[in-house]
């Protein structure tokens, strides 16, 4: 257990695996007890027999106080009063609905004949992403390197980077439709607009921590300058650009729910936000647990990856 | 340079766009169409591939409503589906649309829900309601208002998304809001004794919606609008009739993912109009009966909420031609 809370020490196998387990099963112990124990929450009444109370029908929610007014009304007029039991708001199913709605979300067919299953709108999603990703790391990561490889470079494009990427990605939304149509391209800009002008930053940032000794001996014995960024520039921050690659995927994933709301509906978000619309929210929860499943899968393959690709790195082993 | 780099990264992503999807002018006609039952109702004639059988390619792309806007208004699709209101507000930023075909108007669909202990809009005098500002439920509660002598002026708008006013009611800081089905459904389960205080059964046509399509394509596509015309009329009497009823609730709620018993309600609160009703709403008239009446009536509203500063001419925006040559 002390050995949990030792400053800057790698903690024990074991206990990674034990701490790395309860980081997910600690937030579901506390779902399940504001879903199963009544006395925890609970605020309202899920009404199973409205009695003399016209207004009222099973299923209804209904606050607890207004609940025992009704009751109250109805036993003093002496007619049947209306019955119900604790529930809590229709916003915050208990975990086996979650469930049970995550299996119902793939068994279903498609809403239509020609629609997509939920796995095909999924790889949808996957694929908006991929090229999302992929067409912003082909600018930005050498636009990166060069910004910090080259102060004068990083000085004529930094400013203009720095203040776009403040402006909201989604905000480009009717733009992109407007130029790019309203299939897949549109999306995949969104992705790349919120993607590219952070990852040019970072990047930035990350080249320029390379160590300058490594620069200066390469330049003392001559090196020619692409040379210098292909064989030590490059080499020296491959495995801190790979991580930086690891955390803009993520930041790029983020995005997809305002992206696909453009132009047709399609992917993971149409199926969110449909299932919203009917306040069906333990399918909701569902779909949001299908991307973070798929987010987090993805990246402990990258990292997995990422030892086998750079072994000598050993902040890796920190972070993975 | 990096206004270049912007600039490479949005010619990059329109050529790969190009590759992807290529319009040329064999493609088909692509018409949007988004949660609401008169135009989910063309999902029967999807399902059962009715276009087909009458000859002509059409390409139905599901929108967010909003989002269908947008891409009718950038001349992405070829035709929408939408209220006369919002055709109008297309058309006033650049997207013209012309309607040539009623799909329905909502005929209870569209409320006015009250907290427990109100009964009719008399009720609301000086109390607060939460509602999309210059949207149709506005419109909705101004017609209502003016049937009592009333105006918006006698109540507090709250402004608030549509999506969100069963929480709005649900939070007891107004005392009424306006919705449509099925998020006026829910606000009424999420406060108990809440009712409907003003719906759009009251008002028949005061909202229609229509299909409206862009005028170039309407001009290089007039045979295959007709045909498009003729397939709705068939779809509103496959609805209409008690034998296929069940059938076709049973596409549409499908498509939208509910039950067919949950979306039963959704379509008695929307009034289909087929071919033969479509010709009379067509005919000039100042009433709500008419499409020109029910669209000027919108576009009054329009200017008079900032919609749009320009009144529009209505007449430019219809074009009844298509229907009234159905026989």
């Amino acid at each position: 257990m002390r050995s949990w809370f030792q400053v800057l020490r790698p903690i024990s196998p074991r206990a990674r695996l034990t701490l790395g387990c309860m980081s997910f099963v600690l937030p579901v112990v506390v779902w399940c007890i504001v879903s199963y124990v009544p006395a925890v929450w609970h605020p309202q009444m899920l009404i199973t027999d409205p009695g003399s109370a016209e207004y009222l029908q099973a299923g209804m929610h209904m606050d607890r106080h207004a609940f025992a007014d009704a009751v109250k009304e109805a036993e003093d007029d002496h007619k049947p009063p209306p019955k119900g039991v604790p529930s809590n708001p229709i916003y915050l199913p208990a975990p086996h609905e979650v469930a049970a709605a995550f299996y119902t979300a793939f068994v279903t067919p498609p809403p239509t004949q020609d629609g997509p299953w939920l796995h095909q709108s999924l790889w949808h999603s996957i694929q908006v992403i991929f090229w999302g990703f992929v067409i912003s790391s082909i600018l930005g990561v050498p636009i990166g390197i060069l910004c910090g490889t080259y102060a004068g470079f990083a000085r004529l494009n930094e400013p203009f980077i720095e203040f776009f990427r403040y402006l909201p990605a989604p905000a480009f939304g009717a733009l992109a439709v407007a130029i790019l149509g309203i299939y897949d391209g549109p999306k995949i800009t969104i992705i790349v607009i919120g993607t590219f002008f952070q990852q040019v930053l970072i990047i930035a940032n990350t080249t320029r921590k390379l160590d300058v000794a490594l620069v200066e001996a390469a330049l003392t014995l001559g090196i020619k300058k692409l040379k210098l960024l292909s064989r030590v520039v490059i080499p020296g921050i491959l495995p801190d650009l790979y991580r930086d690659q690891r955390i803009l995927l993520g930041w790029a994933w983020t995005y997809l729910i305002v992206a696909e709301l453009i132009g047709t509906s399609t992917g993971i978000t149409f199926f969110i936000t449909q299932q919203a619309r009917y306040q069906h929210f333990a399918t909701v929860y569902a779909a949001i647990m299908m991307i973070g499943i798929i987010g987090l899968g993805t990246d402990i393959v990258l990292a997995i990856l990422g030892k086998r690709l750079f072994p000598w790195d050993r902040t890796l082993d920190k972070s993975a | 340079m990096i206004r270049k780099g912007a600039i490479s990264t949005i010619f990059g992503l329109a050529l790969f766009a190009m590759t992807g999807v290529s319009p040329s002018s064999a493609a088909p006609l692509t018409i949007g169409y988004s949660d609401w039952p008169g135009w989910v109702a063309f999902q029967v004639a999807i399902d059962k591939g009715w276009f087909k059988e009458a000859g002509v390619d059409v390409n139905f792309q599901w929108f967010d409503y909003s989002a269908s806007m947008d891409a009718f208004a950038a001349g992405k699709i070829d035709a929408n589906l939408m209220t006369n209101g919002d055709t109008l507000a297309t058309g006033a930023g650049g997207g013209k649309g012309i309607m040539i075909m009623l799909t329905d108007y909502s005929s209870g669909n569209d409320m006015i829900v009250g907290k427990p202990g109100l009964k009719s809009l008399k009720d609301l005098m000086g109390k607060k309601v939460g509602i999309e500002v210059g949207v149709v439920e506005h419109l909705l509660l101004v017609h209502g208002l003016k049937e009592l002598k009333m105006t918006e002026k006698d109540v507090t708008l709250v402004n608030a998304k549509t999506n969100e006013t069963p929480q709005v009611l649900a939070s007891g800081q107004v005392d009424a809001i306006g919705a449509w089905q099925p998020i006026s459904g829910q606000a009424m389960k999420g406060l108990p004794g809440s009712r409907p205080l003003y719906t759009s059964a009251k008002a028949p046509g005061l909202i229609y919606d229509v299909l409206a399509a862009s005028p170039a394509s309407l001009a290089a596509h007039k045979d295959d609008y007709a045909k498009i015309i003729k397939v709705w009329d068939k779809v509103v009497h496959y609805i209409n009739d008690p034998k296929t009823q069940a059938h076709a609730v049973k596409i549409m709620s499908k498509r939208v993912g509910l039950t067919p018993q949950e979306y039963l309600p959704l379509l008695k609160g929307t009034h289909l109009i087929d071919v033969a009703e479509g010709k009379k709403t067509f005919k000039k008239g100042a009433g709500l009966d008419s499409l020109y009446g029910s669209t000027k009536n919108a576009d009054d509203f329009n200017v008079a909420n900032a919609v749009y500063k320009q009144a529009q001419d209505v007449n430019s925006y219809i074009d009844p031609s298509l229907t009234m040559a159905v026989k």
